[in-house]
C-alpha cells in the first residue's frame, strides 16, 4: 500500500455522507483526525486571526471535486444556455453617494462550476452580487447571468439565482418548514410543489426532525443550514453564497463547506462563493476570483493559484540533515527548512520515495504532510511568510498574481 | 407546528433511515410576478388576521372582531323584540370602531411590516422575481383587506339581523344603508390601513411601531376633540352653562368644524358626515365631530394627502438600497 493510499484521505468519504455521518465522523475523529491543525491559527488577508479549517490544505486536489481537473464536467449541462460562462462583467463600476468607489471597471467571466469570490471586506463582493441580481444599478459597465442583462432583465435573472445574504434574515417566529415553503411560493412556485421543494432543500442541507422547530431556537450552524435552504428551494441554476460559513465553528464551517462542495458537484448548480476566508475558497472551488478595492486581481483556476508550489513536507524527530542528504542523493531536490525538509510533489511515486527514504533510514517520522501556498499568500507582499513557512516561494507567487 | 407533524418527525428519526434520493430537478409550471405577489397579499392577509401563525398571534384579532361585532348582535336581538335599530351603517359605533381599529392596527401592521425589517427578511424577498414596489403593494393591499373585513363584517351582521326580523322597517332601506356603510367602510380601511403600514414600517422593532402608531391615532384624536372643545367654549358662555346645547349647523365657528382635520378618524368621520348632509340613506352618525359643511373640501383634501404621504413614506423605505 503507497503512503498515499495509507493517508486514508479521511475527507474524501466525509463529503459523500449524509450530514449526520459527517458529524459524527468530525467529532469522532478526534484530535488525530481531520482536526488535528483546527488548533492552528492562521492570519487572514484582512488581518483577522482565525482558526484554521479542519483538514486545511490537506484535502485539495483529493477531495470528490472532480472539477479540479475537468472544471468545466459538471456544469456541462449549463453551458449551452450560457454559453459557456455563468457570469460576465464588462468594466463594471459602482460608486456610492460620496464618492465611494465599490467596484471599479471589474471586468471578469465566471465558468460553471464552483467559484470563489475572494477580497477583503469591503472589496467589493456584495456590491457585485446585488448588482447581478439587479437590486443596485451600476454606474458604469454592464453584467450578464446566463447572458441576460442583470439590468435590463433583473427579474428574469432572480428566477434563476438563488440567494444567500451574509446576514442573519430568518424570522425566529416560524418554523424552518413554514419559512422555506413561504420562500418557495415566493419563488414562483405553486403551493404543493413549494411544500415538496421545501422539504427537500431542508433535508439536504441536512435538517430533518428539527424543520418543525420554531427557527429562533436554532443554533447559528441549524440558521446558516435554512438560509441555505431558502435559496436552493426555487431550485436555482447558480447560487450565489456571501459568506456562507459566518459565524460558524470549525467543524461547522467544514460541514457547511462539503455541502456547497456537494452542491456544485452532485447537484449541478453553479455557486458563487464569496469569502475572505481563502483556506475554505481553496477547499471547495474549482475557479476563483479575487478581487481588491473594487478591481480584479485574477481570475483562474484554483490549481494555477496553488498547484505549482504543492510540496511535501516531511518532519522527524531527529536526523533532519541526513534525511534532506539521502533524499537530495535521490534526486528528490529537497529544501531543508528550520525543523523539516520539503520535497517538491512530482507524482505520486514521491510519495513512495519519500516513504522508502524514510525508511530505510529508520528515521522517527513525525509529519508527513500536503503543503503548498495557500490563496493567502497571494495577497500578500513579500514579508508574507505562512505557517509552514516558506516565504522564499511567496514572493514569486505574488509578482505572478499582480 | 402540529402535534402530529412532530410525531411524525420523531417516528423518522427513530427508524433512522435516511434515504439520499439525491438532488431532483424541479421541472414543474413557475408562476408568474404577478403570482407570486397574489401569494404574497394571501400570506400577508392570513397572518394580518393570525392565520398561520402561533395561538398568541390570534388573540389580538380574535377580540378586535368579537368587540366589533357584539354591538351588532346585540341590534338583532332589539329589533326581534321590536326595538328600533341601535346601531347606524354610516358609522357603527365611532368610539368603538376607533378604539378596535386602533388597537388592531397598531398590533397588527407591526405584524406585517416591522417583522421583516426586524429580522431582515426582505433582501429574500428582493432576490427574488418581484420588483420593489411590489412587496409593500402587497402588503398594503393585505392589510386593506383585513381592515376592511373588520370594518364591514359588522355591518353585514347589522344587515343581516335586522332584515331577519318581521318587526324591522323593511330590506330596502337597510339595503340602501348597508351599500354606503360598506362603501364608508372601504374609505376607512384604505386610510388607515396606509397610516399604520406606513408608521409601522419605520421601525423594525416591534413594540415601538406598535406604541407609535397607537399613539398617532390616540393622540391626534384627543387633540382633535380638545380643539373642538376650545372652539365651542365662546359660545357656551353665551348660552349659559346649563342644558343641553343645540347649535344649529350654521352658526357653528369654523375652528370647531376644521378641528376634525387633525385626526384621520375624525377627518374619516367630517367626510362621512358631510356626505350625510346630501343622502337620505345616512342616519346622524354617532360620532363627535360636527357636520363640516362647506369645509368639507378640506376634509376630502386631508383625506388625499394622508394617503398620499402614507404611500410616499412606504414607497420610500422600500425604494432604499440598504434595505436590501
Amino acid at each position: 500500500m503507497s503512503l498515499r493510499q495509507a493517508r486514508g484521505n479521511p475527507t474524501t468519504k466525509v463529503r459523500m455522507g449524509p450530514w449526520s455521518v459527517i458529524q459524527n465522523r468530525i467529532a469522532s475523529a478526534g484530535p488525530e483526525g481531520p482536526c488535528e491543525r483546527s488548533g492552528e491559527v492562521k492570519a487572514t488577508v484582512t488581518g483577522q486571526v482565525i482558526l484554521n479549517d479542519p483538514n486545511f490544505m490537506k484535502d485539495t486536489g483529493t477531495g470528490p471535486q472532480g472539477g479540479l481537473t475537468d472544471p468545466g464536467g459538471t456544469g456541462g449541462t449549463l453551458a449551452g444556455d450560457a454559453g459557456g460562462s455563468v457570469i460576465e462583467t464588462q468594466l463594471l463600476t459602482k460608486r456610492y453617494p460620496g464618492d465611494v468607489t465599490a467596484l471599479d471597471g471589474l471586468t471578469v467571466s465566471v465558468a460553471p462550476g464552483i467559484t470563489g469570490l475572494i477580497g477583503a471586506n469591503g472589496a467589493g463582493k456584495s456590491t457585485l452580487i446585488k448588482i447581478l441580481l439587479g437590486l443596485l444599478k451600476p454606474t458604469k459597465g454592464r453584467a450578464t447571468v446566463f447572458a441576460i442583462d442583470s439590468e435590463k432583465n433583473a427579474e428574469r435573472i432572480r428566477t434563476l439565482i438563488g440567494y444567500m445574504p451574509e446576514h442573519d434574515c430568518l424570522p425566529p417566529d416560524v418554523t424552518a418548514t413554514e419559512f422555506v415553503t413561504h420562500m418557495g411560493r415566493m419563488s414562483g412556485l405553486p403551493p404543493t410543489a413549494a411544500k415538496e421543494r421545501a422539504a427537500e432543500s431542508l433535508r439536504h442541507v441536512g435538517l430533518h426532525e428539527e424543520r418543525y422547530r420554531l427557527v429562533g431556537t436554532y443554533s447559528t450552524g441549524m440558521k446558516q443550514r435554512v438560509k441555505l435552504a431558502q435559496a436552493l428551494v426555487g431550485d436555482p441554476r447558480l447560487l450565489l453564497l456571501d459568506e456562507p460559513t459566518n459565524g460558524l465553528d470549525p467543524a461547522g464551517r467544514g460541514a457547511m463547506l462539503d455541502l456547497i462542495s456537494r452542491i456544485g458537484t452532485e447537484f449541478g448548480i453553479s455557486v458563487v462563493v464569496a469569502s475572505h476566508l481563502l483556506g475554505e475558497i481553496e477547499r471547495i472551488c474549482d475557479h476563483v476570483v479575487a478581487i481588491e478595492a473594487g478591481r480584479l486581481l485574477r481570475a483562474d483556476t484554483i490549481t494555477s493559484f496553488t498547484g505549482a508550489s504543492r510540496m511535501l513536507r516531511v518532519e522527524v524527530d531527529e536526523g533532519l540533515q541526513a534525511l534532506a542528504d539521502e533524499l537530495a542523493r535521490r534526486g528528490l531536490g529537497p529544501r531543508r527548512q528550520q525543523r523539516f525538509v520539503l520535497v517538491p510533489l512530482v507524482s505520486d511515486a514521491t510519495y513512495d520515495a519519500v516513504r522508502d527514504v524514510v525508511a530505510d533510514l529508520r528515521a522517527p517520522l513525525s509529519r508527513l504532510e500536503l503543503s503548498r501556498h495557500s490563496v493567502e499568500e497571494l495577497f500578500r507582499g513579500s514579508d508574507g511568510a505562512d505557517a509552514a513557512g516558506q516565504p522564499d516561494y511567496a514572493t514569486t507567487e505574488v509578482s505572478d498574481v499582480r | 407546528m402540529s402535534a402530529d407533524s412532530t410525531l411524525t418527525g420523531g417516528a423518522l428519526s427513530t427508524r433512522g433511515v435516511i434515504h439520499d434520493r439525491g438532488y431532483r430537478r424541479y421541472d414543474g409550471p413557475r408562476l408568474g410576478r404577478v403570482q407570486i405577489v397574489r401569494a404574497l397579499l394571501w400570506h400577508s392577509f392570513r397572518s394580518a388576521l393570525g392565520i398561520g401563525r402561533g395561538p398568541k398571534a390570534k388573540i389580538i384579532p380574535v377580540i378586535a372582531f368579537v368587540a366589533i361585532c357584539l354591538p351588532a348582535v346585540i341590534n338583532a336581538v332589539a329589533v326581534a323584540r321590536g326595538g328600533a335599530q341601535v346601531v347606524g351603517y354610516e358609522s357603527y359605533l365611532f368610539p368603538l370602531r376607533v378604539i378596535v381599529l386602533t388597537v388592531f392596527v397598531a398590533v397588527q401592521a407591526p405584524e406585517l411590516v416591522s417583522r421583516d425589517l426586524r429580522s431582515r427578511v426582505l433582501p429574500l424577498y428582493f432576490s427574488r422575481p418581484m420588483r420593489r414596489g411590489d412587496y409593500p403593494l402587497a402588503k398594503y393591499l393585505a392589510f386593506t383587506a383585513a381592515c376592511l373585513l373588520l370594518i364591514d363584517l359588522p355591518l353585514l351582521l347589522l344587515y343581516l339581523g335586522s332584515i331577519a326580523s318581521s318587526k324591522s322597517n323593511g330590506i330596502w332601506p337597510n339595503t340602501r344603508g348597508l351599500l354606503a356603510g360598506l362603501a364608508i367602510g372601504l374609505m376607512w380601511a384604505v386610510l388607515v390601513a396606509a397610516i399604520g403600514l406606513a408608521i409601522a414600517s419605520l421601525s423594525g422593532r416591534r413594540a415601538y411601531a406598535t406604541g407609535a402608531v397607537a399613539i398617532f391615532f390616540f393622540l391626534t384624536l384627543i387633540l382633535s376633540q380638545i380643539i373642538q372643545q376650545v372652539a365651542q367654549r365662546p359660545q357656551l358662555a353665551q348660552r349659559g352653562p346649563a342644558g343641553p346645547i343645540i347649535t344649529p349647523q350654521t352658526t357653528l365657528p369654523a375652528g370647531q368644524r376644521l378641528a376634525g382635520l387633525i385626526s384621520p378618524f375624525n377627518t374619516l368621520e367630517g367626510i362621512t358626515k358631510w356626505f350625510a348632509g346630501y343622502g337620505q340613506a345616512f342616519q346622524h352618525g354617532s360620532g363627535q365631530v360636527p357636520d363640516p359643511g362647506s369645509y368639507a373640501p378640506a376634509y376630502i383634501v386631508m383625506f388625499v394627502v394622508l394617503l398620499a404621504v402614507s404611500f410616499a413614506i412606504l414607497a420610500a423605505r422600500y425604494r432604499k438600497a440598504d434595505v436590501a
